[in-house]
């Protein structure tokens, strides 16, 4: 047993040599062209969703390059596949950290697979990682020693919105179908609190599991309640059958739906025609030149609209990524994740989305002025938990369009906020 | 060339975690014929009753005592054993097949349980901020992970040892008899059912062990860890390494998670990312192509089984 | 809300039903778990889409929401899906019995397959969802508290017949009845002179025809996805256990049992344990009367 404990002995102090040796290699300048990391969910349950996702992260890589690329050098994106399973995905993201030697990536959708690669990955390696679409909340708790951040605001900005809206519309008696994930629980924790402190009643809470043939069950048991409207929580494809169900079996037709709803999918899903006057909420793309810019930008590249649950999100986490990584002193995990939220400073000049502004940013950033980053979301400014904050929108379904029907500044949200949370 | 390295050595945790999944399930199919297609249910209850006990305390959950980690190990080990048991009574007797989708709808249930049960598991949320043994000690993730990797080798050395003193014991040989020929056995008053029942606790003991091992090199778990894909991956490994063989089951388990692993970096490699839905649907395609040929063609694995009794099966 | 509970269990019964039935002839007869069965359900829905992108789903007629076309794509996307049912028979498992293989083996490559069909599918038509029709049918109140859709019905209806059908051919037409010996013992079948090869061809091109029904019928209500067979695989094995092993009959019973069940459950319990429901009532039945309600004590 001897020799094996000299081999033990050996192999720490190797390890010993090789952790001391490692900070050196990281802070060296950068070879170009500069890698940067992408793990999403391209295929298994949430696959319907991520192809646009990723089409998002491409047309920012392109846009950045085009607009000058990091510190000088092209930028070069390697996507991984995490599967919807937590072992794939670490195995990819420690790929794409020790291997591929990437600065900084984005990733994932599904919590189940972002929580261990944060735990396993980002913080330990000191990545920074950037999420368009992981909502648990309890991952801006500090464990992630502040290397992970997130544009898509918690569900309780969206949460605390519906229920205003839900609120002003009269629907108090209020059924709720919910997607038993992360996303559905964590959003309807916080409307919960939200619907009863504004005076509504929540007569039936319904999970459902994603993916299966029929949601005939749920429905019933959710109009058994007898409710005067639909809170539904979930993603368009289960969202589909849902929502038809609940027509069939003669629901009322004022429905409340989350962000994810607002697509063309699920609009053409259920038919334009039987979906009048449903409404959702969604983080503001406050409209203006530079929202509009990123959709026609999308528009042009893939053929296809830029509706869809992650899309804008992922955009700006791939262009906070990279005006992080120029700003930054150098490209190693500390320094990108001190100049993450110099990405959006008060008083900076404002820098919108596509490779212009990309470009204009970046001449800003060598003059040494600061900037503020209004993405295709709005404006991104990172809270000190690393989650983004903001303004919500009431989008509603209108002859078979979705048209927005009216924004909640900054203000009336923390008002909002201060409302239920007293 | 570090980097490539730091990977191997996180890669090669992962494998010796899976090594020690796929032996118990050796013990269960190559060397008691029993078709448990429930791994990921033992799998899981190892890991979440190590994280329940060890993780720090979280004011929304329930449990997260925060005890040792050598505590939380041995607990999994115990309540694995225990639910086993319970388990095993239950299916125990069920032939082939039957046995398969039993433990398979099992499997599924406790994935379920695991899903609902917020106040102890934190449903879709997990549990964080689990310990890693002697943490402290090394300040790199580098050194770290070659810390657990030494100590991985070292528990699955100890797994195999011990697996192999039992399998050449009396109590194995009577287990060897039972599968190949169980009225022969019977007639010798060695009672089939108690020896199978024993074989598959033990079998799942293992299980939960690789559990919790798992979920303390990761620091985190979720229902997600434990979807019936895994059950999936772990049968693979033991049909491609050689099922009745525990060195074939590791080796099984190198191949098929290095296969997965490469596969992805292939697809990420060689197709644009506008494709890489497609290229991943061509990685699983690939996937399910070489365990069908792996078990037309090599139908022992790539270390067939050590004896030369007959694959015959008892139901 | 129990009336209108029973009522959706029959009818998302009928699916399951159609596809216990092709599951419970290969248990029997071929005397494996094929965990590809439910593929082939996925298989038949996107093989009719493919007809019905040419010649759509027709206008809809009798109060249901599509015409005579869809039913054509059906029978083709069946008809097709039961060869291919048994061209994999000829690939992957013939070989396999012939090597001797475990049965148990047999499933694992089943599993296999099960994986390579389906995102064969979703390499083809990737992962977003499609309709055969854009109609959406508001359900009729035949009794209070009971709402029924004419598509509901019609497919029950269609269930009865083709099981009617298959009934009659398994009594008294020559293969079928080859089929029932085979069930009851290959060997003596095969000493009567029973080509066991078109026995084996047969019961996969039902199995297969049967699967891609359902298939089609899931898809219509209201979406396809690749996931569609996969998602119905476990009520689908259940069924087919609950009613017996090679009880047609029993597949039947077993579906429409499950199905109810199903619904019911949710009445009561936490909707999130919703995909475990079949498998309780699966254990139920190999705790208390392994050979299900119709079949019999296998020797």
């Amino acid at each position: 047993m001897s020799s094996s404990t000299s081999l033990g002995v050996g192999r720490w102090l190797a390890g010993l040599l090789l952790a001391a040796a490692l900070p050196a290699a990281m802070a060296q300048a950068p070879a170009c062209p500069v890698k940067v990391g992408g793990i999403l969910p391209l295929t298994g349950s949430m696959a319907p969703i991520t192809k646009k996702i990723a089409q998002a992260a491409e047309l920012a890589i392109e846009h950045v390059n085009q607009g000058g690329g990091i510190k000088s050098c092209p930028v070069q994106f390697i996507l991984r596949d995490d599967q919807g399973q937590p072992t794939v995905g670490v195995d990819a993201a420690k790929y794409l950290v020790e291997v591929e030697r990437v600065q900084a990536f984005t990733g994932t959708i599904s919590s189940g697979v972002t929580g261990p690669i944060i735990s396993a990955v980002t913080a330990p390696s000191k990545v920074v990682q950037i999420s368009c679409c992981s909502s648990a909340s309890n991952f801006t708790d500090g464990r992630s020693g502040g290397y992970f951040f997130r544009t898509l605001p918690t569900s309780k900005t969206q949460a605390y919105a519906t229920a205003s809206e839900v609120n002003r519309r009269g629907m108090k008696r209020l059924a709720v179908i919910y997607v038993n994930t992360d996303f559905g629980t964590d959003m309807l924790r916080f409307y919960r609190g939200a619907h009863k402190k504004l005076g509504g009643e929540i007569l039936a809470e319904v999970p459902y599991n994603d993916n299966q043939p029929n949601y005939r069950a749920e429905v019933t048991r959710a109009l058994a309640s007898k409710p005067e409207a639909l809170l539904l929580i979930g993603f368009p494809k289960d969202a589909v059958t849902i929502v038809r169900e609940w027509l069939s079996q003669g629901g009322p037709r004022k429905v409340a739906l989350n962000n994810s709803m607002r697509t063309m999918d699920f609009v053409n899903g259920v038919g334009g025609q039987f979906v009048e006057d449903f409404f959702g909420m969604d983080n503001a793309q406050e409209p203006g030149p530079h929202v509009d810019a990123f959709n026609e930008a999308f528009l042009k590249k893939w053929n296809a609209d830029s509706k869809g649950p992650g899309v804008h999100t992922q955009y700006d986490a791939v262009m906070v990524m990279a005006l992080a990584m120029n700003i930054a002193k150098d490209l190693s995990g500390p320094s990108i994740r001190e100049a993450v939220r110099r990405v959006h400073t008060p008083g900076g000049t404002p820098v919108g989305t596509g490779p212009a502004e990309f470009k204009k940013a970046l001449e800003l950033i060598r003059a040494g002025k600061p900037i503020k980053y209004f993405g295709a979301t709005g404006p991104i400014e990172f809270d000190a938990n690393g989650d983004v904050s903001g303004p919500a929108l009431v989008w509603k379904i209108t002859g078979g369009q979705i048209v927005t029907d009216r924004t909640i500044s900054l203000t009336e949200m923390q008002a909002l906020t201060r409302r239920v949370e007293e | 060339m570090l980097g490539v390295a730091s990977y191997l050595v996180f890669f090669l945790c992962v494998v010796l975690v899976l090594c020690i999944l796929t032996m118990g399930l050796n013990l269960q199919w190559g060397f008691t014929g029993l078709f448990n297609a429930g791994v990921a249910g033992f799998y899981a209850i190892g890991g979440y009753t190590h994280a329940i006990l060890t993780a720090a305390p979280n004011p929304q959950l329930m449990g997260n005592y925060g005890l040792p980690w050598l505590v939380g190990i041995i607990a999994a080990m115990l309540v694995t054993a225990l639910a086993a048991t319970l388990i095993g009574l239950i299916t125990i007797r069920l032939r082939g097949d039957y046995l398969a989708i039993a433990t398979f709808g099992i499997g599924i249930m406790i994935q379920l349980v695991s899903l609902n049960l917020e106040s102890w598991t934190g449903a879709s949320q997990g549990i964080t901020r689990i310990p890693k043994p002697l943490a402290t000690w090394f300040d790199a993730p580098l050194s770290y992970n070659l810390f657990y990797l030494v100590f991985m080798v070292a528990v699955v050395a100890l797994v195999y040892w011990a697996l192999e003193r039992i399998l050449s014991s009396p109590w194995g040989r009577v287990l060897r008899a039972i599968r190949e020929d169980e009225a022969a056995a019977s007639s010798l008053g060695k009672s089939p059912l108690s020896y199978r029942l024993q074989s598959f606790v033990l079998g799942s003991t293992l299980m939960g062990l690789a559990g919790a091992l798992y979920v303390t090199f990761i620091g985190f778990v979720s229902p997600f860890d434990f979807l019936p894909i895994l059950t999936f991956q772990v049968w693979a490994m033991l049909i491609v390494g050689g099922s009745g063989n525990n060195r074939g089951a590791m080796i099984g388990a190198l191949v098929v998670w290095g296969i997965w692993a490469a596969s992805g970096v292939a697809v990420s490699k060689w197709v644009p990312p506008s494709h890489a839905a497609q290229g991943a649907a061509i990685q699983v395609i690939l996937i399910g192509l070489t365990l069908v040929l792996m078990l037309l063609y090599k139908p022992r694995g790539l270390i067939g089984e050590r004896s030369v009794v007959s694959r015959h099966l008892v139901w | 809300m129990i009336l209108q509970a029973l009522t959706d269990g029959v009818f998302t019964g009928a699916i399951v039903s159609l596809g216990a039935i092709g599951l419970s002839l290969t248990l029997q007869i071929m005397r494996f778990a094929n965990f590809a069965h439910a593929e082939f359900m996925t298989i038949g829905a996107y093989l009719a889409l493919a007809v019905v992108t040419f010649i759509g789903p027709g206008t809809p007629t009798m109060g249901l929401s599509f015409g005579w076309q869809l039913l054509l794509a059906a029978l083709l996307a069946s008809v097709l899906a039961g060869a291919m049912s048994w061209w994999l028979d000829l690939l992957v498992f013939r070989p396999l019995r012939r090597s001797g293989a475990a049965s148990l083996v047999l499933v694992f490559a089943a599993f296999g397959a099960a994986l390579v069909l389906r995102h064969i599918l979703v390499l083809i038509w990737g992962h977003d969802s499609y309709f055969y029709t854009r109609e959406l049918q508001l359900g009729v109140m035949i009794l209070p508290g009971m709402r029924v859709l004419p598509d509901q019905v019609f497919i029950l209806a269609l269930t009865v017949l083709l099981v009617i059908v298959l009934h009659l051919y398994l009594t008294f037409h020559r293969t079928g009845i080859a089929m029932r010996a085979m069930a009851e013992s290959p060997t003596l079948a095969q000493v009567c002179g029973i080509r066991v090869d078109s026995v084996v061809r047969t019961t996969w091109l039902i199995s297969g025809f049967m699967a891609a029904m359902a298939g089609v019928f899931s898809g219509l209500t209201p979406q396809l996805h690749p996931e569609l067979g996969s998602n119905l695989l476990l009520s689908v094995f259940a069924a087919a256990i609950f009613g017996g092993v090679g009880s047609l009959p029993g597949a039947v019973i077993g579906g429409l049992l499950v199905g109810i069940a199903e619904n019911l459950f949710l009445l009561v319990a936490n909707p999130g344990y919703k995909p475990a429901m079949p498998f309780l009532l699966l254990l139920g039945v190999l705790w208390l009367r392994p050979q299900g309600l119709l079949g019999e004590k296998s020797s």
